[in-house]
């Protein structure tokens, strides 16, 4: 998406009359930006706070604060890999491990192709499939060091 | 008992409004449009006894009385569907199997209380409910159910996702309304509440999945039918969302004060592998532990509080006697300062604290006075700003203070005697 591209995106939502005040387009213009460029900068910052009426820096103290935000560069695959408590209990460190080993990367980092992101997920509500690990909006259950792999290939991973 | 919260979950399609009319849905809203006033809806959710089930278990009939009387206008109805506390997910089954039975609840309230526009905050870290409830959402409008003049009465009613971003102070009703406003989510001080001063300071009502979920049931049936389920000053079904070791985790719904041990033992199977419960933290991460001796406890809002605990979220987490509670606790202190949003300094530095000392002990490191030091920090943070900061050092003090001997046996070891077993 173009910078012009993600503005006419801002002004469609803000014309759709879902809130009463522009301030609150905020969140959900940062979502479109979060799904359509690899980072929200401070130019892709600024395109909100032109067309919503606020002071750039409003915009950036909104998209620093959120952990699903990303104002660094991230992967074209965001994994997510939950170690909160059920998720510890049922082994999610070993399966963040496993990613890290593979991956060659540590939690936080992306891999030098771009292709993935590895996080550490607080609870992402998904404790009855303990440990879970999410691809974007995809869930992967009851994750085992060996389904590692298989979810990686299923994403383009060479390894 | 009959299940009424997870009637649909099982219908294939359970989240299409054809399934969920077949199955007697929005009869409850025609009902209340037509044959009901507002003051009668809140006296029936008043006479039912239902108290919210997002944690702190306010009476719902009377947050609608308050939401009710106030005359500003325009009034909002936000549903909080922000369930960020570890190991909770029950709103996930509702939000993903049965979105029209919140979507009914909602209309319900706003017609009660007087709100003309909605919004369901639902956390980041549910993309597939957002799909599920945003053609839910759209259904509900082709069918006539949301808009102007719904089924041909004066009431009007627009609803829409907002999505969250991953914070977990978000849950907190005056955060997430800072969030709804297109601002860090950060907690309000209280009063006013949001009943009259919330979303742009207007009057908003701020109810839970579960508790608006209950609420066609109550129409239906009535609030005395509703009032005999489950505990007498707690009434209705609740659902358990039990994970951690046990053989069967998952959502389970069972009458308010049903007692620990047969959540654990006959509903989720018992633990894994037949081992020995070591410890139960029974209403969410920032509950207070029980021992396997302190299980008989009916699970509603008051039996906890007696037993030193909360029902809070009513997520059961279950460790058996191969898990260390040092690692545990770390565990979620951890968390709590990943989440504390700053403002205030008993959250913002107690948390920190408190995972430099629990981290120390876990690592050998850590010294007798450590423990003192955990109890006073975690008294000092009884003063912060928001229930955040106010509940965050509950699974580590607790810990310490009934689980010492395993926090002194890291001291004496120089190590965490698990570490080799894990």
């Amino acid at each position: 998406m173009t910078l012009e591209e993600f503005r006419e995106k801002v002004r469609e939502l803000k014309n759709s009359g879902k809130y009463p005040v522009a301030r609150s387009y905020i969140l959900p213009a940062l979502w479109i930006a979060e799904k359509n460029f690899p980072a929200i900068t401070h130019e892709v910052m600024k395109v909100v706070a032109e067309e919503l009426g606020v002071k750039p820096v409003e915009v950036e103290e909104v998209a620093e604060f959120y952990a699903m935000f990303h104002t660094k560069p991230k992967g074209k695959y965001v994994i997510r890999v939950c170690t909160n408590l059920s998720c510890m209990l049922c082994g999610g460190e070993g399966i963040l491990a496993k990613f890290s080993d593979l991956l060659g990367i540590s939690p936080g980092e992306t891999t030098e192709d771009g292709l993935f992101t590895l996080e550490v997920s607080e609870c992402m509500g998904l404790c009855d499939g303990a440990p879970a690990v999410t691809v974007n909006e995809e869930r992967f259950l009851k994750v085992t060091s060996e389904k590692v792999p298989e979810i990686l290939r299923k994403f383009g991973w060479k390894g | 008992m009959e299940r009424l919260l997870l009637r649909n979950v099982d219908k294939e399609n359970s989240h299409t409004i054809e399934v969920y009319i077949k199955g007697g849905g929005y009869q409850a809203l025609k009902k209340a449009l037509k044959e009901m006033s507002p003051e009668d809806i809140i006296e029936e959710v008043k006479e039912s006894g239902l108290r919210g089930r997002g944690g702190a278990g306010f009476p719902t009939g009377l947050k609608w009385e308050f939401a009710a009387a106030d005359v500003k206008e325009p009034k909002f109805f936000v549903c909080n569907a922000d369930e960020g506390e570890p190991c909770t997910f029950k709103d996930r089954v509702i939000i993903e199997k049965d979105p029209h039975a919140l979507i009914e609840g909602m209309l319900i309230g706003a017609y009660a209380t007087g709100c003309r526009y909605g919004y369901i905050y639902l956390r980041g870290e549910y993309p597939i409910g957002r799909k599920i409830l945003e053609r839910a959402i759209a259904e509900a409008y082709e069918k006539g159910f949301l808009g102007e003049n719904i089924l041909g009465t004066e009431f009007s009613f627009d609803l829409y996702v907002h999505s969250g971003a991953g914070a977990y102070i978000c849950g907190e009703e005056t955060a997430l309304i800072d969030s709804l406003e297109g601002r860090r989510g950060e907690p309000r001080i209280k009063p006013p509440f949001p009943v009259n001063a919330g979303y742009l300071w207007q009057p908003t009502v701020v109810n839970n999945v579960e508790t608006l979920a209950n609420i066609p049931l109550i129409i239906e049936r009535g609030g005395k039918w509703y009032s005999q389920i489950g505990s007498p000053d707690c009434p209705g079904p609740k659902l358990y969302a039990v994970s951690g070791k046990v053989k069967r985790p998952g959502v389970y719904e069972l009458p308010m004060g049903t007692p620990l041990r047969e959540i654990i033992y006959e509903h989720a199977g018992g633990i894994v592998g037949d081992r020995k419960l070591k410890a139960v933290f029974p209403g969410g991460a920032s509950s207070c532990v029980l021992t396997p001796e302190e299980i008989d406890v009916p699970m509603d809002f008051p039996s906890l509080a007696k037993a030193g605990t909360m029902l809070g979220s009513g997520a059961v987490m279950v460790l058996d006697e191969t898990d260390c509670i040092v690692k545990a606790a770390l565990r979620l202190i951890e968390f709590f300062r990943h989440e504390s949003c700053g403002k205030c300094v008993p959250c913002r530095e107690g948390t920190d604290w408190l995972v430099r000392i629990v981290r120390r002990i876990e690592e050998g490191q850590g010294t007798e006075d450590d423990l003192d030091v955990i109890l006073s920090v975690s008294e000092t943070m009884e003063n912060s700003f928001c229930g955040l900061g106010m509940a965050a050092h509950n699974p580590v003090a607790s810990t310490v203070k009934k689980f010492r001997e395993e926090f002194l046996k890291h001291i004496k070891l120089g190590r965490c005697p698990f570490r080799s077993g894990q």
